[in-house]
């Protein structure tokens, strides 16, 4: 308190030196709050660690598959798994075709149809390989989740466990937009790490990938606005946020989005899948699901679904971080 | 106004006394008040209570807080970081309400007029000293230049500024304590929340600190300060709030309190192997008011003036080598007065 | 002067350090069973436990209750014991290895998840907050403190899946007639050896994810990444892009299902064989053992 006895340098009441500059502002506030969140939500922690370190994984195996030139349904057995594969099998159709083609012209045309019809399916069948297997089945089932979670959780959830939280309810910040700051400062880096990380996958996958990133990427970005907003949610619900999000991602998402009926229209991934689907029926792919069993929706109601569900979850993590005491963080 | 308070009623029947208004402590010049009205109340707690599930933190507190420095002792769990969390908009009460400068305490446009300095020891660690309060005064809606200007300025009356660069990880607790002070007075608040703030202080930071209260005091500010110390905030007020059980048990000055103290009687239970001569040699002290053999063993003794009955009492059992098993005064809220106005806490 | 707090000497014995893992791992289990979340895992378990045993118990009701009469299916006839018998089998719920097999892969799913979140509870917190040194400082070995906590985690699993497999094996026999002591004995083998496995590798494995990770979330997600994510992968591999179902032998979880299996005297079709499944799971304990050796010893160093 070296100054403390020379009123000249203590201005901070002084009202007369307060211009209407120097009065605080409520937009300034927020601004700063989102700067600092994003620059917070920089300082990567394990969980981002092996959000990276899978996405590492899973681009190497996608890159080696791409330099075998495997992305196609050439290699698929018939029987599944243990007969010739679909490759060896029009080899040899082919080779019978060159064959009878010496006795009788007559069925050459029809062959030959039948043979280029197959042996274009093949050769164009590596973008429904790649959608089925790693989009739908590993990136949206997966990796979307965790990734939206371990930036999501973290907005509210870092500042609990570290019970810095006290520094922002100190602030004269009405409580929903610290909530919605937190949140819109938490999506560069998911949507980052979400879009990114998909065409990087995408960009590793060779013709297909590109295909895929060029009809699935909004789905990406609406699945990364509604997830980040439920687990976001979470972060203000609860204090484990984390663990009750891998808990709802790998089971509830992973249970009902394999139940029958309409059960599994609650997940998140279903309106997801729904307008991928709907990307890649625009090219021709049907979806791996059966319609008459998987009950999928139009893209325009499933992107509705997903909008509507992003700020219903917003407006309710509002609400509730409005009302909630922080007792244990702050 | 100072108040020596009963414990409370159960079944509410003693609100009345349940209730005290702090008014404008000593050290301000006090106008004489056929010239000039009252300071008005800059935090007002009015009928409050908090409740953490089936356990009760704050209850059925009333308090009114004019300009100067209040000092708040109690006991842990006695419920003075609760108040304060209500005072600071942190909690809401169960039941009643709390208002900083007639605004509802939990609402954003109260939080421009208190400043709060927790007893928690948590920072934004990676930031340096002058990062983090500059932070807290951009938080608060300033722009860059007001905001560095005050972070500087705040810093300095903290006795920061040298050494504000260094990154708060680093700091020692005397560090931090200055730094919480430094983000509590950037926006320069009416109201401010202090709890334990010269607690990993050294004495020379002590007295800086404690005369700095004094200036914020006399500027018209309105200081609620916290401590489990008595002696300590009886260097920097007179005017004392003793907390217990969630309850505010006395309010006045250290002599008011020891005042009323004595003239309050007070019941203590003795358990001992000879109740009935122990009974016949109290009823002979004179601040002994009346003793009760309640069973072989027991007597409820009621007396007045704690300090001299305590000394009497001490003497007596040891000139007639009377065993005693049990001492307990009945009262919570007296025994929490009379630990600290002792040297105990309780 | 007189003693105010009144000690006495202890005149008992002590027990060797040999006995230690016990009170280590009732403190572990204790603290399992203590938290309110696992419960709603418990509950899932036990619904996975009930279905079986009154799946067991309907069927054989309803074949007592339906005797030899013919049942109209279709647009035919079929007797109610051929039936039975269908939909026994088809369930399998008929008392062969493959009901005890479905019924450990069930429970497993539920005890891996357990396992993933109790992991820095039992095992993390311990490195986290500094309370190794405690255990070690007493005279223990570091290795008496790595079996309590194995111990925990190992009656853990089997009260979670090898008892009540045994429940149900009881149930069946009491139900229906034996099949021979052979057979039987080959069964009850079966359910223990995969219980055994399940222990031994998820006990190892969680002491040493735990022990590196220690927190919740990352413990979790690590989890997850072994036997979920590696599972989704290889299943992309194999059933995908048709590659060879070795790659499958990445995935640990199925590699603990092969090893069963076998010990059930079952075989799975277009899978690694058992041997090379029993070859990775006995590689990744020997290398976990090994972490587990050096964390600890550099906790000794440090105290």
């Amino acid at each position: 308190m070296k100054r403390q006895g020379d009123q000249e340098t203590w201005r901070l009441g002084d009202q007369e030196t307060d211009s209407v500059s120097r009065s605080p502002s409520l937009l300034v506030s927020l601004s700063f709050l989102i700067w600092l969140s994003v620059r917070r939500q920089a300082r990567a922690r394990q969980m981002v660690w092996i959000a990276l370190g899978l996405l590492a994984v899973t681009t190497t195996v996608v890159a080696l598959n791409t330099a075998r030139g495997r992305w196609s349904m050439e290699h698929w057995r018939q029987p599944r798994g243990v007969g010739a594969s679909f490759g060896t099998l029009l080899e040899v159709f082919s080779f019978d075709r060159q064959r009878a083609a010496t006795l009788t012209p007559l069925p050459t045309g029809i062959t030959d149809a039948v043979l280029g019809a197959w042996r274009a399916a093949l050769e164009h069948s590596g973008f429904l390989v790649f959608a089925a297997f790693v989009v739908y089945s590993i990136f949206l089932s997966f990796l979307l989740p965790l990734w939206s979670l371990s930036f999501a959780t973290e907005a509210l959830g870092s500042e609990r466990e570290s019970r810095s939280l006290l520094w922002l309810l100190s602030r004269p910040l009405p409580r929903p937009a610290i909530y919605l700051a937190k949140y819109v400062a938490l999506l560069p880096w998911a949507i980052g790490l979400n879009v990114g990380g998909f065409a990087v996958l995408c960009l590793a996958a060779g013709s297909p990938g590109l295909m895929a990133l060029r009809l699935f990427w909004p789905a990406v970005v609406g699945a990364t606005f509604c997830f980040c907003a439920l687990f976001h949610l979470m972060a203000a619900l609860f204090r484990r946020a984390a663990v009750i999000a891998i808990v709802y991602s790998f089971f509830l998402e992973t249970i009902l989005g394999n139940m029958p009926g309409y059960l599994k229209r609650v997940s998140i991934g279903f309106y997801t899948r729904c307008i991928m689907f709907d990307a890649a029926e625009t090219i021709g792919v049907s979806p791996p699901e059966k319609a008459e069993v998987y009950w999928p929706v139009d893209a325009a109601t499933a992107w509705m679904v997903l909008i509507l569900g992003t700020v219903v979850l917003l407006g309710l993590g509002m609400f509730v971080f409005s009302r909630v005491e922080y007792r244990d963080e702050s | 106004m100072p108040d020596l308070l009963e414990p409370a009623d159960p079944r509410g029947g003693s609100r009345a006394v349940s209730e005290a208004v702090i008014a404008a402590p000593p050290l301000l010049p006090r106008p004489r008040p056929e010239l000039q009205p009252p300071l008005p109340a800059l935090l007002t707690f009015e009928r409050v209570t908090k409740w953490y599930g089936p356990v009760i933190g704050v209850n059925q507190v009333t308090l009114e807080l004019r300009p100067g420095i209040t000092g708040l002792v109690g006991g842990n769990g006695a419920g003075k970081s609760t108040l304060m969390r209500l005072a600071t908009g942190h909690m809401r009460p169960d039941i009643g309400s709390v208002a900083v400068c007639g605004r509802d305490a939990w609402s954003a446009d109260a939080k421009r007029h208190v400043g709060y300095c927790p007893d928690l020891d948590a920072f934004y660690e990676e930031m340096s000293g002058r990062q983090f309060v500059e932070a807290m005064a951009r938080l608060n809606g300033y722009p860059r230049v007001e905001a560095r200007r005050r972070t500087e300025e705040t810093l300095s009356l903290v006795g920061m500024a040298d050494r504000a660069e260094r990154r708060i990880r680093g700091y020692s607790k005397g560090m931090r304590q200055r730094v919480k002070l430094a983000q509590a007075l950037i926006h320069d608040p009416e109201v401010l929340v202090l709890d334990e703030p010269l607690s990993g202080i050294d004495p020379i930071g002590r007295h800086e600190s404690v005369t700095l209260f004094r200036r914020l005091a006399e500027r018209g500010k309105c200081l609620l300060i916290s401590s489990h110390e008595l002696e300590e905030l009886e260097k920097l007020t007179d005017h004392i709030a003793i907390m217990a059980r969630g309850r505010i048990a006395a309010v006045g000055s250290v002599a008011q309190i020891r005042a009323l103290l004595d003239d309050h009687p007070h019941a203590v239970r003795v358990d001992s192997d000879r109740p009935r001569e122990l009974a016949g040699l109290l009823l002979r002290l004179p601040d002994v008011l009346g003793v009760e053999i309640t069973s072989d063993a027991t007597l409820i003794v009621r007396a007045r003036n704690p300090r001299s009955f305590f000394a009497e009492f001490t003497r007596v059992v040891l000139e007639e080598d009377i065993r005693v098993d049990r001492l307990e005064t009945l009262d919570a809220s007296t025994h929490a007065v009379l630990g600290y106005l002792l040297g105990g806490v309780s | 002067m007189p003693s105010l707090l009144h000690y006495r000497a202890w005149h008992g014995e002590f027990h060797d350090p040999a006995w230690a893992p016990l009170p280590i791992a009732r403190v572990a289990l204790a603290m399992m069973f203590r938290r309110k979340l696992f419960w709603t895992f418990y509950g899932f378990s036990l619904l996975t436990f009930l279905m079986f045993f009154f799946g067991l118990f309907l069927l054989s009701w309803a074949e007592a209750q339906a005797s030899d009469e013919s049942l109209p299916i279709g647009g035919g006839r079929i007797k109610a014991g051929v039936l039975m018998d269908q939909l026994r089998n088809g369930l399998k719920l008929n008392g062969t290895g493959e009901t005890y097999r479905n019924y450990f892969w069930f429970q497993g799913s539920i005890v891996i998840v357990v396992l993933a979140m109790a992991g820095a509870l039992v095992v993390g917190n311990d490195f986290r907050f500094g309370s190794l040194p405690f255990y070690l400082s007493k005279p223990l070995a570091p290795w008496h403190y790595v079996l309590g906590k194995c111990l925990a985690i190992a009656a853990f699993i089997n009260l979670m899946t090898t008892l009540p497999a045994l429940v149900l094996f009881v149930q069946y026999r009491c139900l229906y007639p034996w099949g021979g002591w052979e057979y039987e004995a080959a069964i009850l083998g079966g359910i223990l050896g995969y219980g055994l496995v399940l222990t031994v590798v998820l006990s190892i494995l969680l002491m040493a994810t735990a022990s590196w990770l220690r927190t919740t979330v990352p413990l979790i997600m690590a989890w997850t990444t072994l036997f979920f994510f590696l599972r989704q992968l290889t299943n992309t591999l194999v059933d995908g892009l048709g590659y060879d179902p070795r790659w499958r032998l990445f995935d640990l979880w199925n590699n603990t299902y092969l090893v069963g299996n076998y010990l059930l005297g079952l075989s799975v079709p277009r899978q690694p064989q058992p041997y090379e499944a029993a070859l990775v799971l006995g590689a990744t304990c020997l290398l976990c053992l090994t972490y587990l050796n050096r964390r600890i010893r550099a906790v000794e160093v440090v105290q």
